[in-house]
């Protein structure tokens, strides 16, 4: 990790317990934290340089019924990405909003509510972003099958099968 | 007076791409705006998860547009991040070439592109005609036009030929001569200078805030570009300068679009200088490639494409599909926060000039 | 349908060799129409023009996948153009759904809502293959095949069956329109 990364990590391990660190390289680094301690280290990471947030996202696990909420953090000045994440509850998927900190993140917030149905407490601009009169479960979670949504709504073009045409194909006295 | 309500729909000569804006306008100003996306919208993080690893080059093309290939090097280097893959160095040489092409590509249909919502025509006859040079070495090269699905997981997928070094050297050398023209066409023109110097000024804090990136924000004096900041490839290894500007208004960003240019030739001459030969690709996968699996891990991956910081971030749980890909498309922050906060104030016939120099892009904040 | 009348046969000659087209770009084969219309290979000298509204535009070209958000606004867009109109469908998205034949949000087959007169298979295709089939429409008007048209008004209800099957409402509602 670059030197400031390691005064910023050191920095996080002092005050909170219970959080999980990954180092995937040299530049980059994974926290896992639990909710309460989320938006602690986003503000400390903020004021050490981390203050560009480049997505936030989510994650379906759905064998553990729980979703995975994603910060991704990157410094302009040594170029270090921190991902912090977080895990909640898929039945009753809730958590607090970022967008005082980062104004952008009322539209990552809405469309992640859009696609996964994850209510964020603070941020009430939750119309539909990107989808238009949809009519069933939300459509990024695994349990949504997009190809019988697909048969049923938009009937496909039907092809006939001509087998003695395939055959003299599969002879060499036609070209397909 | 009261207030008239119009669309800036998505049936409109003056947008580029498929994208609505719901103007609320008094008189002459803009006082409300509300974009409207999902014009675009194909449901690419889902298809993502229902195919094989290898599937996947052929559809990660067409998230964005104008420059396929930020989607091909995005997806290959998150694999080889998370698998840990060693890439020949002559791969890595060609990749770069392969990018920064791309990047000259776009350029030159966005900064000619603005004669479209002025009035200056010449500007994108010339623009998309040179394009057309380089899309032709895009054909040599990969045997496609537009969408190449030519940099694969370990390397690239063919080698390439002296000849087609000697293409692209004939190439380049007639585009540097071109640049004379464009900047006495455009960049000297009054009427431009009218249009264009000292509207839609855009501080640094603003930018920041809003996460601007790209050349907005170098526009405002900070020189913050991926490829100095945190290097991938080889960018280490080239030496090549990033253009600035201070006042951050609509001219500065198109001029520096323009200034970007020689730039990326000098990187592509040191690169074909230095490369050396050997092989371009690694095999990554023991038996078949469609049976090809990747470990378990997260990785975050991102380049500094024409418009700013095009990223991916991929989770892998073992299998033979991939678990979740998110794509943080480069004009996110100006197509919807930007249009909301920073329009309001304009007047309705710089709102197309608006779009055009923010570089808002429909595809990929859709996807 | 009836056979046509002398003067239709004269006006079809002529309409033929002076269509304009309309500029909407709906999807992404159209990153290969600025170099159809500019200087390398150049469309106006079939007498091809890019133009802003549909009410003065002859051909309508579906360029790639369509969501069923665009859907709703190419039948507005369809409906507003006067007769006679040509719709040419553009890559293999229109055909049969192409690359996006499992996906939640673009449709299949797309003369179940609008009629076609001509498809042009590729992903994408390259301008050449671009005039040639502005040639063929060209060669389809003047022996008076391309009748999309007149299908449309006469199996109205069966295209508006399949509209609202696929879309629930062909009217747009968002806060312009309330």
């Amino acid at each position: 990790m670059t030197s400031s990364m390691n005064e910023v990590i050191e920095k996080i391990r002092r005050q909170f317990k219970d959080v999980s660190i990954t180092e995937t390289d040299e530049r980059e680094v994974k926290i896992d934290a639990l909710q309460e301690n989320v938006l602690g280290i986003l503000s400390i990471l903020k004021n050490e340089g981390f203050s560009h947030l480049s997505l936030l996202t989510c994650v379906d696990w759905i064998e553990n019924k729980e979703f995975e909420l994603v910060y991704i953090l990157f410094s302009w000045k040594d170029g270090g990405k921190i991902i912090v994440s977080t895990r909640i509850d898929r039945e009753n998927p809730k958590f607090v909003t970022v967008k005082h900190m980062w104004p952008v993140a009322r539209f990552y917030e809405r469309e992640i509510h859009e696609f996964f149905g994850v209510e964020f407490e603070g941020n009430d601009d939750m119309k539909p972003l990107i989808l238009e009169l949809w009519d069933d479960i939300p459509p990024l979670r695994k349990d949504f099958d997009p190809l019988e949504y697909s048969r049923k709504k938009f009937p496909d073009r039907e092809y006939k099968k001509d087998v003695l045409q395939e055959a003299r194909i599969f002879r060499g006295e036609t070209n397909g | 007076m009261g207030e008239v309500k119009f669309f800036f729909g998505p049936n409109h000569p003056g947008m580029n791409g498929n994208f609505s804006v719901h103007l609320y306008v008094e008189g002459d100003t803009v006082v409300k705006a509300r974009p409207i996306p999902g014009f675009l919208h194909r449901g690419f993080e889902k298809l993502m998860e229902r195919r094989l690893w290898f599937q996947n080059m052929a559809l990660i093309p067409r998230i964005c547009v104008p420059e396929p290939d930020i989607n091909e090097i995005c997806y290959s280097m998150a694999i080889e991040k998370i698998a840990k893959i060693d890439v020949p160095e002559r791969a890595q040489w060609i990749r770069m070439i392969v990018l920064e092409l791309a990047r000259m590509a776009n350029h030159f249909m966005s900064f000619p592109g603005i004669g479209g919502p002025l009035g200056l025509y010449t500007g994108p006859n010339w623009g998309v005609a040179d394009r057309d040079r380089i899309l032709d070495i895009f054909e040599a090269l990969t045997g496609a036009r537009v969408y190449h699905m030519y940099i694969i997981p370990g390397g690239v997928r063919k080698d390439m030929t002296p000849k087609i070094e000697d293409l692209i050297q004939k190439t380049i050398d007639y585009i540097e001569s071109r640049l004379p023209d464009y900047e006495n066409l455009i960049f000297k023109n009054r009427i431009v200078h009218t249009r264009l110097k000292g509207k839609i000024i855009l501080t640094r804090e603003q930018a920041l805030e809003m996460g601007v990136t790209g050349v907005g924000l170098r526009a405002t004096g900070v020189p913050y570009d991926i490829r100095k900041v945190d290097p991938y490839l080889f960018y280490d290894k080239v030496d090549f300068e990033v253009p600035t500007a201070t006042e951050g208004d609509a001219f500065s960003r198109v001029y520096l679009k323009f200034l970007e240019i020689p730039q990326s030739i000098k990187i592509i001459r040191q690169a074909l200088e230095k490369m050396p030969a050997g092989k371009v690709n690694v095999r990554i996968s023991e038996g078949s490639a469609l049976r090809y699996r990747v470990p378990k891990g997260y990785a975050y991956v991102h380049v500094e494409s024409s418009r700013g910081e095009y990223g991916y971030f991929m989770v892998s749980d073992g299998g033979e599909k991939p678990y979740r890909v998110a794509v943080r498309g480069a004009s996110y922050p100006q197509g919807l926060y930007g249009i909301e906060k920073y329009m309001p104030g304009t007047r309705i016939e710089d709102v197309p000039v608006w779009l055009a120099t923010m570089d808002v892009c429909a595809p990929e904040i859709d996807r | 349908m009836k056979q046509r009348s002398v003067w239709e046969w004269i006006a079809d000659q002529l309409r033929s060799r002076s269509m304009w087209m309309l500029h909407y770009c709906t999807g992404c084969g159209a990153i290969e129409l600025p170099p159809s219309m500019t200087a390398r290979f150049d469309m106006e000298r079939f007498g091809i023009n890019p133009m802003a509204t549909p009410r003065q535009a002859d051909i309508f070209l579906i360029t790639g996948y369509l969501s069923t958000k665009t859907l709703r606004r190419v039948i507005y867009t369809y409906e507003q153009m006067p007769d006679p109109k040509y719709v040419i469908g553009f890559g293999s998205c229109t055909i049969n759904g192409g690359i996006y034949y499992d996906s939640y949000a673009t449709i299949n087959r797309l003369d179940l809502y609008i009629p076609v007169d001509l498809y042009i298979a590729g992903c994408m295709p390259r301008p050449e293959a671009i005039f040639e089939a502005f040639t063929t429409l060209m060669e389809m008007i003047r022996k008076g095949e391309a009748n999309g048209w007149k299908r449309y008004k006469e199996n109205y209800e069966w295209y508006k069956k399949n509209q609202l099957r696929s879309l629930g409402e062909v009217y747009v509602h968002d806060e312009f329109h309330e």
